[in-house]
Formats: C-alpha cells, structure tokens, sequence
C-alpha cells in the first residue's frame, strides 16, 4: 500500500484541504456577498441616471 | 435499483427553492451591463473562491473524471495535477493575467482589440463562443444522464406515452429552464450568489460521499482493484499504454491554456474588486483544480471495484452510486450535482453571452452608444438563446470517443489560439494582427478538422489513428508558430498596433 504513497496523500490532502476550505469559505463568502451588495446599492445612490453609456463594451 | 426516497426528493426541492429565491432576489442591484456581466467588479476573495470552484466543477467533470478513474485508474487524475500546478503558478506570478485585469476590459477579445484591432476582437469572439459553445453543449445530456441513472428514473416505468419516452429531454429541459430564470434576471450577480450556495451544497455532498466511500470500500480496496486491472499503469499515465506521453503533454498544454483564457475562469479575475484580489482568487482556488479530479476518480474506481462488468464506462460511477449510498445520503449527493450543474450553466450560459454582446456585436455599437436598457435586454435574449442552442445541440450530438477528450478538443478550438494571442499581447512587443489572424485560423481549423473527420465513416479511421492528443498537441504548436511567422511577415512599417501596457 505504501508504494502508492503519492496517490494516499493526494488523497488525504485533497480531503483535509476540502474540508477546511468548504467551512472556512462558507463563512467568510457570506461576508463578501453583504459588502457586494452594500457596495452595489451605495453605487447605485451615487448614479441615479446613466442611460447613455453604451454598457460594457467600448 | 436505486436509493432516492421522498426524504431525498424533499431535500432536493428544499435545495431548488433556496437557489431560486436567492438567484432571483439579487436581480434588484442589475442596474446596467456592467452589474450584469461583471457584478460591477464588487467580488472579493473568499466570493471569487466559492464561485469558481463552483462554476468549474459541473456534473459533466464528475462524470469524465470518474471515466478517467474508471478506465485508467489513479493514473486518470493527471489532468488534475497539471490544471493545479498551472492556476497556482499563474495566481502567484500573475502571468497575462495582471496586465489583463490591469487594463480594466470585460473580456479577453476587448484586450486584444487595444493591440491588434477590431477585425481580430471580432474573429477571437467568434473563435471563442464558438470553441466554449460546442464544448458546453454535451454539459445539459450528460448532466439529464446522471439524475436520471442516479434517481433510478430510468428504470421506473411512466405509463406508455411522451414522458416515458422522453424521460432524459424532460430533465434536462427542466434544469435549464430553472437556470435561464435566474441567470437572465440577475446575471453576474445572481451567478456569484447562488455559486455560493452551491459551492457549499456541492461540497458537503463530494465529501460525504467521498468519505463514505472510504470508510465502507476502503483504501486498501481501492489500490488492489487499480493494481488488479491495470497494474503499474493504473498510477502513472506514462506507462499507461491509452495515456502516454503525449496525453501528458496535451493535458499540461490544455490546462495551462484554460487557467490563462478560459472564459468562465477569466471572468473571476475580471470581476474581482482589482488585481491582487484576482491574483489570490486564482492562488488560492488552485488545490481545488486537483481536488476536483481527485474525488471523482476515486469515485470511478470504486465503481470499477464494485460495479458488475458491462456498464459503459461513463455510466459506471452514476450506477455504482444508485446502489451504493443510503436513503437521504442519495437526496445530498442528487443536491450536491444540481448544485454543481446549475453553477456551471448559468456562469457558461453567461460568460460566452458577455463574449457574443461585448465583442461579436460590438461592430454594432461603434459610433452609437446603446443606453443600459438596451444593453441589458440584449444581454438577457442571448442567455435565453444560448440556452435553446444547448438544449438542442445536446439532444442530437452523438458523443464519440471519451467525454474529456471531446472536451479538451473542443476546448482547443479556441484555448490554442486565444491563449497564444494573449501571451504575444502582453510580453511580445513584435506581435502583430497578421500573426493574430494566422494563430486564430490555425488554432480553430486543426481541432474543428478533427471533430468533423471523427463524424465522417471515411476519415473515422485516420482521426483514430491521429487520436485527440496528437491533434491537439498539433493545434498548439502550429498555432504558436502560425502568430511568429505571420508577425514576421508583416513589415514593420505596417505595423501601427498598440501595446497595451504602454
């Protein structure tokens, strides 16, 4: 079994690694999403009309 | 005969109407394109991190990756490898992508327009919708595939009319349908917000079941089963007589072209809040490239150990799993892919819409502005319509050969030529439009060649011969050529391109 030692700690690294990110981007992705909004709606205070910037594309 | 009971469904349904809600309520901060296609570049990390994880891993992954396990044992998870080592180089260093998020464009053709013109946007545009549309296309069956194996709908009888006959359309129809409603709404926005919801819902599910399957399998299982099939091969691609060294070489090729150009990894970047943000999103999103290989091709191999011979090797995992997991656990794994297939729809459904309106129809827009309305309903009616395309391009294309092989060549319809152009743009000062023209013909006609020459009885044969690694390595090496021979050309006194850095 431990011949195969690269493949059981790619194994276990991608499980420990995952595990991990899964709680701590959870918590911390729901933070970013309440400053995105709050930064969109300040946004949209600040720029009450556009209508004629031609959107994204130059 | 498979799991799925009303505690499953309920947990499916409840999953459905979270995203749903969550997806549709955002649509209130689209104010103009910008908000659309780019959430009005508000993303920071950890929302980045979530939501191109999720955008990248879609059931059609789980489903070639478990292939790959399946017919090649551990040795199947090299693309994993390559596509890390090359997200993690590119975050750190911030090759082409610093002076691309630098520039402030929306898409790569926009930043390719600042150096060799607007004839050359236009054709990577096409090139690039065209390579991502064909390769999205075989997303929606495959995806109706799996729930429908793994649900066990395919073996409970409907009576004898339309739904019993058409119990795969009628999924797949579903799921696209749920997907369009938010995605045209909310755009960008809706795409970042419920990515995150099913980031945590797909991940929940890949490891739980991944740790089921080592507890009740085991380890020591699965190695004996790989040893016992394909012997030393089964670890190491290069002495795999299928894999070889030239799928090596294809896959470090394919995996450093789609972490430096791929449209929907792209986005990230040009969403997040400015550069270093872009850069940590990719840094730090890179292990998740491995894992995202990893997990389904121990999910392969498990179906290789306990799966009865003579399931496809594509159907393997979805049927060994039917089986394999218990009441509730199957409603978690069925969320989890939901979760994982809505992700990646409604961001490609996106991001290539964002290509066609930004860069194909960008002629249109020349000398008039369209007013953020406007700009918004066009955006919408090509979601919508990108969404009938894959609903039909998926029912009658007849898939041939291995899943990420028909991905990885239609992937370098484009990948080949956009990822060469970038890398001239930003670093080789003697690029040229001549040199830009060359590599995107070059780079789509040798993959487009090959898909249709596999189609054809009369070269079927020659394409087997070839195979879609030769192909593809082909594709770019003659197209890196193909931009150094075409700016050669070119006389330096025609040459009045810009450099986007100065």
């Amino acid at each position: 079994m431990m011949q195969h030692w690269f493949w059981l700690s790619a194994t276990v690294l991608v499980v420990v690694w995952y595990s991990s990110i899964t709680i701590y981007v959870a918590v911390r992705g729901a933070v970013d999403i309440k400053h995105m909004l709050a930064a969109l709606s300040d946004n949209r205070r600040k720029q009450p009309t556009d209508d004629q910037s031609g959107g994204a594309g130059k | 005969m498979s799991e799925f009971t009303w505690l499953d469904g309920s947990i499916v349904g409840l999953y459905l109407l979270a995203t749903m809600i969550a997806g549709i309520m955002v649509r209130r901060y689209v104010s103009g394109v910008d908000d659309f296609l780019v959430a009005g570049r508000e993303m920071n990390v950890y929302l980045g991190i979530a939501s191109l994880a999720a955008t990248e891993f879609g059931i059609v992954t789980c489903m070639y990756s478990s292939e790959a396990g399946y017919k090649y044992g551990f040795a199947g998870a090299f693309p994993g490898i390559a596509n890390f080592l090359a997200m993690l180089i590119v975050g750190w260093t911030g090759f082409c992508i610093k002076p691309l998020r630098d520039s402030g464009v929306i898409t790569i053709p926009e930043l390719l327009d600042q150096r060799f013109g607007g004839r050359v946007r236009w054709a990577t545009g096409v090139v690039i919708v065209l390579g991502g549309l064909l390769n999205m296309g075989v997303f929606l069956r495959v995806g109706g595939e799996f729930l429908v194996a793994v649900t066990g709908l395919d073996t409970i009888r409907m009576g004898d009319g339309f739904v019993e006959q058409h119990k795969l359309e009628l999924m797949m129809t579903i799921l696209l349908v749920a997907v369009v409603i938010y995605t045209v709404l909310g755009g960008m926005l809706s795409v970042l917000v419920t990515d995150y919801l099913q980031f945590v819902v797909m991940s929940a599910g890949l490891l739980t079941v991944t740790l089921l399957i080592l507890v009740k399998i085991g380890w020591t299982q699965l190695v004996d089963t790989v040893e016992s099939h394909y012997g030393a091969a089964g670890f190491n691609p290069l002495l795999n007589e299928a894999l070889g060294w030239d799928f090596v070489v294809f896959n470090v090729l394919v995996n450093t072209a789609s972490v430096l150009t791929w449209q929907t990894a792209i986005a990230r970047v040009l969403a997040s809040k400015d550069t270093d943000t872009g850069r940590k999103v990719y840094a730090r999103t890179s292990f998740f490239f491995l894992c995202r290989w990893v997990i389904p091709v121990l999910w392969g191999i498990s179906a290789l150990a306990m799966c009865p011979v003579g399931v496809s090797s594509l159907q393997a995992m979805p049927r060994f799993l039917a089986t394999f997991l218990p009441m509730g656990f199957m409603g978690l794994l069925v969320a989890a892919m939901l979760a994982a297939d809505m992700s990646t729809d409604s961001s490609y459904m996106l991001t290539w819409g964002g290509v066609i309106y930004n860069d194909i129809l960008a002629p249109l827009r020349r000398g008039r502005a369209w007013s953020e309305r406007k700009g918004l309903l066009w955006n919408r009616t090509i979601v919508a319509l990108i969404g009938v395309f894959l609903l039909f391009y998926g029912l009658w294309y007849p898939l041939k050969g291995d899943l990420w092989s028909y991905l990885a060549v239609t992937g370098t319809i484009y990948l080949a030529s956009i990822s060469t152009l970038l890398i001239a743009c930003c670093y080789w000062p003697r690029a040229n439009s001549w040199g830009a023209a060359a590599a995107i013909v070059v780079g789509a006609a040798i993959p487009v060649i090959f898909l249709a020459s596999e189609q054809f009885p009369a070269t079927e044969q020659i394409a087997k011969t070839i195979g879609p690694n030769t192909a593809g390595i082909a594709a770019y090496v003659l197209t890196g050529l193909a931009m150094v021979v075409g700016s050669l050309l070119k006389p330096r006194t025609m040459t009045a391109d810009k450099d986007p850095q100065s």
